[in-house]
């Protein structure tokens, strides 16, 4: 599946004329004052304002004896408040990008945590059945339980955000 | 996400086909006949169901992860009809593909 929205995914962005600047800044904010970010702007402005004008029309119709039309009054503004989130979740999503590709950039020698970010939540792979060899050959008998929990301790760690239930293992 | 594509295709099936009761037969019926009573009928009908349309088509997008604009168009898709077939066509294969960089976890080592 095609994710543009992952947030690791920046490559086409210009991260050399970016960097230096806190989120929140108002440097920050300048990217999102760009002219694609004005137009995306004056189009949320422009539907909402529209869309409200639209339920303010139905109302006057309504009241004019059309009783359907109390229906549609209702959707219109529910449609510019959809407007007005997806504005804000774009926001919202270009500003995480850009948090990130401000962010140093992860110690190569460093394993990354095995986790795939969709949106903003750890996705958990799927589990998969393995045959297991033995634990030890050596004659030193492990507690088993013990090498489990460990196991298990040493996953969560590995997915941070990943719940209990998720565990593969 | 299993859950929430049955529910899209669900609600698209029945858009699909009431939008065409209407276009095929509630039109001619109107403009040809001067019988409104299937339009009066459908129509508003048409209108709520598109709402649930948008709504699961909505749930569906957060949580397949798509991007803004595939969201818009498979909105706009139950507004044509017989598009909205192919749309839900289209919209079942995406999901359905195999999810790109998710490798299992080795649970031995």
């Amino acid at each position: 599946m095609v994710t543009p929205n992952h947030p690791l995914r920046h490559g086409n962005y210009d991260t050399v004329s970016e960097t230096g600047s806190a989120p929140g800044t108002l440097d920050a904010m300048k990217r999102l004052w760009t002219p694609a970010w004005i137009a995306r702007h004056v189009a949320m402005v422009v539907l909402v304002v529209s869309f409200l004008g639209l339920g303010w029309w139905q109302i006057s119709r309504a009241t004019a004896g059309n009783s359907l039309s109390w229906g549609y009054a209702v959707e219109w503004p529910i449609f510019a408040g959809f407007v007005v989130y997806v504005w804000w979740r774009e926001v919202k999503l270009a500003r995480r990008r850009e948090a990130e590709a401000d962010a140093p950039p992860a110690d190569p020698a460093v394993e990354p945590a095995p986790t795939v970010t969709t949106g903003s939540r750890p996705a958990v792979r799927r589990p998969v059945r393995v045959s297991r060899v033995p634990a030890s050959t050596g004659d030193v008998v492990e507690d088993t339980d013990l090498a489990a929990y460990n196991h298990y301790l040493s996953w969560l760690n590995a997915n941070p955000g990943a719940r209990p239930g998720d565990y593969p293992g | 996400m299993g859950a929430a594509l049955t529910r899209y295709r669900v609600i698209a099936w029945i858009v699909g086909v009431v939008l065409i009761l209407l276009v095929v037969i509630g039109m001619p019926l109107k403009y040809a006949f001067d019988n409104p009573v299937v339009v009066e009928t459908i129509g508003p009908a048409h209108g709520f169901l598109y709402m649930i349309y948008l709504v699961a088509a909505f749930d569906l997008s957060r949580r397949a992860d798509w991007p803004l604009k595939r969201m818009l168009l498979v909105m706009l898709a139950g507004t044509v009809p017989f598009v909205s077939f192919y749309a839900e066509r289209r919209v079942s294969a995406w999901v359905a593909a195999p999810q790109e960089a998710r490798t299992p976890e080795p649970v031995a080592h």
